[in-house]
């Protein structure tokens, strides 16, 4: 079985500064040690394991962010997933390595060279930067890789004689083993290779002798491999701090192209997303913005959640946003009809959604119909497309207009109303205790509005609406 | 030549020309509202009414044609009171396709009117607003006219907008026994016209006097009461 191994020295630093372009120095520190620099503070003299205050002095505008190990861990998982199109098998290695395996890969793809560039393109995406290997046994790979060997091997004689070169203090070894091999006199992993292993053994513990078995074994390593979660579930950290909604569209780009990268080729729709929003001193909030119809475009994702951060005004700066779907449905394509829709643009499910991000959802709705005798609740408004419209409508003449609460008349109707019909009694309601008793009356009044009136026991007349 | 050009790219019209590819009518359904109107509604664009006060029979006047068509979506923006879905329903109007948007403001209204036209999936659109200024009746018109749908914008003024904005046709509406009385004020690819009387009896018997009978009998409204029991009184 042949491997790859992609090292990623600095994960959390290219992921923070991508996003961002930002061109000045900066370091991930982590117990006041630098762990992690970008190319502009390697100029100025800063390494791994400076220390801050010495890093500080040869910089003074050096940005330091702390290295967060869990954030790391969840970059490495996105990556997995972004990778896991191209490559069937792969292994997590955290904090920082992926390990893939080739051979199954090889014949899809018609050799390494093609392969290897299908791999290459997210990670230069994505601006990181890795060193890789390929090698016989998943250790060997990571060694080589570590060790910043950069090369596709696919000989496995061509891989053992660079490790056996590689010198010990390189080969990943416990710092303490590596110097114990050192004042042996075995400069080389080679060297070591090439004594008994027994005797090695005894001498140094068991540890460097699995070491040493591993690094020729080919078959897959002990954890489980890589599976790619079924929900959708991104945070986006951001180097600055945003503070007007509508700067968010460009990490919320990000993220919903991530999206779909998620959903397309598992031919799925996101219903609805639930964007989080993380605020400096402040509880985080979230926002759900949903779409009728599910959609895994980020253009028109991108579009339905400005809407809804136009309206947002934020409670203090923003300094994560995360993102997560909310209900997924397996993708169908429209039925359009051929000819009837000229412009055919949104179907109504989209454009509903449209609406609601914008108005609010308690603007858009439906009417639908329901088995009562009493005007006012025999329809009742809902959100469109949520229930089913079932009831037959009644066959007594009803008007198209109805207030909400009937409006009482000054006057009684005199003669110069024209009655057109009537009364139609409805009394109803008993068991809810709303119950009504109405002489309704169609008439219309001086201006020739066609009203529809109704008397009650107690001879008082009110407006219930109009046949407009 | 000029004009030979001009008339090429329709920019001329012809008082000869009655009805020409670019004026297709969608039916009213009243008779003779469609041979007063030849042939009837615009099939898309802008449609101005002036109402009055509400309930003179304005919906009346529009229902027969949005329950006729429906595959795609109708769209009611801030009607003056609840639209009674049983009496929608009644009139074979399909509510599962019918939208209803309530605005806060007029700008909102204004936005939901141009996205739903836009969309592409909204047949007819009813927005009552006071007033439309006309570089907002000129978008209006165009998405409406770019998406093939019709639009009917209802105000309580009694008399229409005076400026002249860029719509179809604009008419105002006023109540008679028999209907109501149309008065064309404008109408894309029509002469000046008459008033025109549209009569609702045949529609809705028991909401407008038969048009061409002798003068009803009004029956008047104290042979009416009816006693209620009297444990209710």
């Amino acid at each position: 079985m042949q491997w790859l191994y992609l090292y990623f020295p600095s994960l959390q630093l290219d992921s923070l500064l991508h996003q961002q372009a930002y061109n000045q120095a900066c370091v991930l520190v982590h117990k006041n040690e630098v762990v992690q620099t970008n190319p502009e503070a390697r100029q100025l003299g800063i390494k791994i394991g400076t220390g801050l205050a010495q890093a500080a002095l040869l910089c003074a505008q050096l940005k330091v962010i702390a290295y967060e190990p869990k954030q790391e861990q969840r970059l490495l998982a996105q990556l997995a997933q972004r990778l896991y199109q191209t490559s069937a098998t792969l292994y997590l290695d955290p904090p920082q390595g992926l390990l893939l395996q080739t051979s199954d890969m090889l014949r899809l793809y018609k050799g390494l060279a093609p392969y290897w560039q299908q791999l290459q393109q997210p990670l230069m995406e994505r601006g990181l930067h890795y060193h890789y290997a390929s090698a016989h046994s998943p250790l060997a790979a990571q060694v080589l890789a570590r060790a910043g060997n950069d090369r596709l091997l696919t000989n496995q004689d061509e891989a053992t004689r660079l490790l056996s070169q590689l010198p010990i203090h390189r080969a990943g070894l416990d710092h303490k083993l590596s110097l114990q091999l050192e004042r042996l006199g075995l400069n080389t992993l080679g060297q070591a290779q090439a004594l008994p292993r027994s005797a090695l053994g005894q001498r140094l513990g068991q540890t460097l002798v699995t070491f040493l078995q591993q690094l020729e074994t080919s078959s897959a390593p002990s954890w489980p491999a890589y599976q790619p979660p079924e929900r959708f579930r991104q945070r986006l950290e951001l180097l600055y701090e945003i503070e007007h909604s509508t700067a968010l569209r460009f990490p919320l780009k990000r993220l919903l192209s991530d999206l779909e990268a998620f959903l397309a080729p598992r031919q799925l729709r996101a219903a609805g997303l639930s964007l989080g929003l993380e605020y400096q001193e402040h509880a985080s909030e979230r926002l759900h913005i949903g779409c009728s119809d599910g959609e895994y475009r980020a253009e028109s994702w991108l579009a339905l959640s400005m809407l809804r951060l136009e309206q947002l005004k934020l409670q203090a700066p923003i300094i994560a946003v995360s993102l997560k779907t909310k209900g997924q449905m397996p993708w169908a394509p429209l039925s359009a009809q051929l000819f009837e829709p000229p412009g055919g643009k949104l179907t109504a499910g989209q454009l509903i959604s449209r609406l609601q991000s914008k108005l609010g959802d308690h603007a858009v709705q439906q009417v639908y119909l329901q088995d009562d005798h009493r005007p006012e609740r025999s329809f009742y408004q809902g959100l469109p497309q949520s229930h089913y419209q079932s009831q037959q409508a009644t066959r007594a003449l009803r008007p198209s207009l109805l207030f909400t609460l009937p409006q009482a008349l000054n006057h009684k109707p005199d003669h110069r109303w024209c009655i057109l019909s009537g009364p139609e009694r409805i009394q109803s309601g008993w068991w809810d205790n709303v119950s009504i008793c109405r002489d309704y009356f169609i008439a219309r009044n001086p201006i020739g509005q066609v009203c529809w009136l109704f008397r009650t026991p107690r001879e008082e007349w009110f407006l219930h609406g109009y046949f407009s | 030549m000029v004009l030979l050009q001009l008339e090429k790219e329709r920019l001329v019209w012809r008082a000869r020309q009655v009805a020409g590819p670019d004026h297709r009518r969608q039916s009213s359904f009243y008779p003779t509202l469609d041979a007063h109107l030849q042939g009837g509604w615009p099939h898309s664009g802008l449609v101005e009414l002036a109402c009055g006060p509400a309930g003179i029979g304005e919906l009346r006047l529009l229902l027969p044609l949005l329950a006729q068509a429906q595959s795609r979506l109708q769209v009611w923006i801030n009607p003056p009171a609840e639209l009674n879905g049983q009496a929608l329903a009644q009139h074979g109007i399909d509510l599962s396709q019918t939208l209803l948007i309530r605005c806060q403001n007029p700008q909102q209204a204004l936005w939901s009117a141009e996205q739903s036209l836009n969309s592409g999936c909204c047949s007819h659109l009813i927005l009552w607003a006071l007033r439309l200024t006309a570089p907002q009746a000129k978008r209006l018109q165009v998405s409406a006219k770019d998406n093939q749908a019709l639009m009917f914008w209802l105000h309580s003024q009694a008399e229409p907008s005076t400026s002249a904005l860029p719509v179809s046709a604009r008419l105002s509406l006023a109540p008679v026994a028999t209907g109501l009385r149309l008065q064309i004020y404008k109408y894309q690819g029509l002469w000046p016209q008459h008033p025109c009387q549209v009569d609702m009896h045949e529609l809705w018997p028991s909401l407008a006097t038969p048009g061409h009978s002798s003068p009803h009998h009004v029956p008047v409204l104290m042979n009416n009461i009816v006693a209620l029991p009297s444990k209710l009184r």
